[in-house]
């Protein structure tokens, strides 16, 4: 029996009454692609962070290759040859591939100058070694996501990494590129590299990973290989059985493609020069539309102009049967269309004001009294909302900025729903969320769109689209291609249309 | 317990600007029992109500990330124009109205070039400072212009009511009804919606652009009382008033009271404590016979040492 490359036994770390992992066991050989899975708050950032060393445990050994290693520091744990791949990138843009990959330790030549010829050969026989090719002279800023991902990998692997650590590398990646990454990890995992792949997206789990550590409640409370379990099990676990069963039986609604029959929404022929051209569907009241594509498909684009944040060059709307050109977020607003942006910090959160504030912050006039806020309006909407919403915990008077991912979603979706819009449209509106907060999120879609809204939703993942879609449009770089119902289409189909093969 | 020194200063932190005025005031109060006479106090109010009134206007514009280096030149021209309204036999609200529009008109415009152009505001402003300046310059010339025979004007600066000053009443008037505004009106909200994310405040629905006009036309306005107050108080309007230094005084008084140059959090009532602390530096070192240039350089000091206590809150 082989040694595994990486060994945590009984790791737990402890923040004043809070418990983040207890007593965890994790190990991993070489050659394996081990999944970590969890909600938010599972404990798997503490365990990561644990075996990079930015967080040392309050009880525990970490093994790597049977020796016994100083735990808490991150330059022993790179020494050890563990490294990580964050979601966000750590590359400096402006520089180039070999700069980047050897970043610090160039080879020197003369007068102290970095020998460029040995650094650009070095980075190509690291490349050759692991089957990845990169112009080495090529700027990192201009290479796409999936190509600076290689990069951060290359990096790894200069400072001969044995361990890698993967934390949702495929945040920003288009499904053909997060194919192309998984094949590089598959060919890392021949030469003998240990993985650690940790992601929300349960199809990656099954594509890439050979085993899957399951964890909920800062505890590990499983441990297979990808073959030994179904999907619907994983998810079970997960969560726990109850949700599992909710977000399972809700699944299984009954889809309601063409919703009520009412045109709430019909599009007509839009453009906007350069961007994308003739676009043209309807939106019906009570149902949930869902609009895939690849990224770069220009469907956020779509969005803003559908919602007057931008402006389109030609082509019509009318909502509700009246012709409509909306020339700021407040007009589309008051024709009764809300909007979660895709970005929540950058375009969603008001991040350092309270929950409360950001709640009602599309609503404003509705909580005042002549020309002043109506503080116990004010409360009462947010406190109302927080109970719709499920929002543990309740902390109306907290920053926004300390909520989980899932929480902050459902105050950007919370904060329309007290508009009661006629057209809610949401931009990718689960990235980053787990996958509890996700049924919870598609519960209320639904809860929605049977009280007739008539619902948009852009995403790019399929799982998604296909568990909550009516109808799915595609769109493909600029252009609608098809709408269908989402029982009359199947993946392979849908994945056909979305890669442009007619 | 030494870990217990940094936890202090965590919990001291928020409170450190008040300390420091307790620390000054008792250090000269120790060294000069006269500065705690009512007298001496009312004085210090008085002196800072014109820096006060514009530190009240420009703190909405700060916290929308912007600033306003044009304050200067705009409280000379008000000044100027209410004078000139009164020598030309304008009546007293008139002439008080002809030098609050140049505070608005002056604001408007910084407000339609940063919010619609979408220039940097401290470009705009500096330019506008330019402009304003020669603008005065060019009106009023570079002499004093005495004011004579206009004593309901003069009185606003220098007469009393109900034994206050009524520059500290006006100041005081200025400031409620900012912190009104900022406490029980949507404005309030939306001015800290719009610093912490102005897309997102734009994607909720909120005329951001037309928002930051009017908190720009605001700080004008603000400016423009100030210059009122300042010529009626010195019994003389001059292009030259307001001169370099105005503008980081008011804008220093903001920042110490903890309004961040980046946007975000801030508060008109605390932007009160932080001309409070200025203005009982400068009367300190005054009643001490600090000489000037002294003074600058403790000022300067003071000013920084104050933020860097406040920047350990973070």
């Amino acid at each position: 029996m082989t040694t595994p490359l990486i060994r945590g036994r009984g790791l737990g770390r402890i923040y004043g009454a809070l418990t983040a992992l207890a007593d965890a066991d994790f190990e991993v050989m070489p050659g394996e692609v081990r999944g970590l899975v969890g909600s938010n708050g599972a404990g798997k950032s503490t365990l990561v962070k644990i075996l990079t060393g930015a967080v040392e445990p309050t009880s525990g050994t970490v093994e790597i290759m049977g020796e016994p290693v100083k735990l808490g520091d991150p330059s022993e744990m790179i020494r050890r040859g563990v490294a990580c791949i964050y979601q966000h990138s750590n590359l400096a843009p402006a520089m180039s591939v070999m700069d980047n990959v050897f970043l610090g330790r160039q080879p020197v030549g003369r007068f102290g100058r970095i020998d460029k010829k040995k650094l650009e050969a070095d980075t190509r026989a690291l490349m050759a070694k692991h089957g990845m090719a990169i112009d080495p002279l090529a700027t990192v800023g201009n290479l796409p996501t999936v190509k600076q991902k290689e990069v951060e990998i290359l990096k790894a692997l200069a400072l001969e990494a044995r361990v890698l650590l993967m934390d949702e590398p495929t945040g920003w990646l288009s499904a053909a590129d997060v194919a192309r990454l998984h094949q590089t990890i598959r060919t890392l995992r021949a030469s003998g590299v240990a993985i650690v792949y940790i992601s929300h997206m349960l199809d990656e789990i099954f594509s890439v990973c050979d085993t899957v550590t399951v964890m909920r409640d800062g505890r590990v409370i499983a441990e297979c290989g990808i073959a030994e379990v179904r999907r619907a099990r994983l998810v079970e676990l997960m969560v726990g059985e109850k949700l599992a069963r909710d977000s399972a039986a809700a699944a299984s609604v009954a889809r309601r493609p063409g919703g009520t029959g009412e045109i709430r929404l019909a599009v007509r022929d839009l453009s906007k020069k350069g961007v994308f051209r003739d676009i043209s569907f309807d939106l019906h009241a009570g149902e949930i539309l869902c609009l895939t594509g690849l990224i770069g498909s220009k469907r956020t684009e779509l969005m803003r102009v559908i919602f007057g944040a931008d402006r389109a060059d030609g082509g019509s709307m009318t909502v509700a049967g009246q012709t409509v050109d909306f020339h700021s977020p407040g007009a589309a607003m008051a024709a009764g269309i809300g909007f979660v942006p895709e970005d929540r910090h950058r375009d969603g959160l008001m991040l350092g004001l309270s929950m409360t504030d950001n709640l009602i912050m599309s609503t404003i006039p509705q909580v005042c009294r002549s020309i002043f806020l109506d503080r116990s309006r004010v409360a009462a909407t947010a406190k109302r909302l927080v109970a719709d919403l499920a929002i543990q915990p309740p902390d109306v008077n907290k920053p926004a900025r300390l909520f989980s991912g899932g929480n902050q979603q459902k105050i950007l979706v919370g904060k329309w729903l007290n508009l009661g819009p006629k057209i809610l449209i949401l931009d990718e509106p689960t990235v980053g969320v787990d996958v509890g907060a996700k049924a919870e999120i598609y519960g209320i879609l639904r809860a929605q769109r049977d009280a007739g809204a008539a619902i948009l939703v852009v995403s790019s993942d399929l799982e998604e689209v296909t568990t909550v879609a009516d109808r799915i449009a595609v769109m493909v770089s600029g252009r609608m291609v098809g709408i269908h119902d989402a029982d009359a289409i199947d993946r392979s189909r849908l994945i056909e249309e979305i890669g442009g093969v007619a | 317990m030494i870990a217990s020194v940094p936890a202090l200063g965590r919990r001291l932190a928020p409170h450190a600007l008040p300390l420091a005025m307790l620390v000054i005031i008792i250090a000269f109060a120790v060294s000069e029992p006269a500065f705690l006479k009512p007298d001496n106090l009312i004085g210090i109010v008085r002196q800072v109500a014109i820096t006060g009134i514009m530190a009240v206007g420009m703190t909405f514009v700060i916290m929308t990330g912007g600033i306003d280096l044009s304050v200067g030149p705009v409280l000379a021209l008000s000044g100027v124009i209410a004078l000139f309204s009164l020598d030309a036999g304008v009546p007293l609200p008139l002439s008080i109205v002809a030098g609050l529009s140049v505070g608005l008109v002056v604001g408007l415009l910084n407000g339609f070039i940063v919010a619609r152009l979408e220039l940097p505001p401290i470009i705009v402003t500096l330019a506008m400072l330019s402009m304003v300046r020669g603008s005065a310059l060019l009106i009023g010339g570079p002499d004093l212009h005495p004011i004579r025979g206009h004593e309901a004007y003069a009185a606003i600066g220098s007469g009393d009511f109900l034994g206050l000053p009524i520059s500290v009443h006006l100041f005081a008037a200025v400031t409620v009804l900012m912190v009104l505004v900022q406490k029980l009106t949507p404005l309030g909200l939306l001015v800290a919606a719009i610093g912490e994310n102005e897309r997102a405040a734009r994607l909720s629905g909120h005329r951001t652009r037309l928002t930051k006009m009017a908190l720009y036309a605001i700080c004008g306005v603000g400016a423009a009382i100030a210059g009122i107050v300042q010529s009626s108080q010195v019994h003389t309007a001059s292009a030259v008033y307001g001169e370099f230094g105005t503008e980081l005084d008011v804008i220093a008084s903001v920042v110490l009271g903890g309004t961040s140059l980046m946007g975000g959090n801030g508060s008109i009532a605390r932007t009160i404590l932080g001309v409070m602390f200025l203005g009982i530096i400068n009367n300190g070192m005054n009643i001490l016979n600090v000489p000037i240039d002294i003074q600058l350089i403790a000022k300067g000091v003071i000013i920084a040492v104050s933020l860097a206590l406040s920047e350990w809150r973070a």
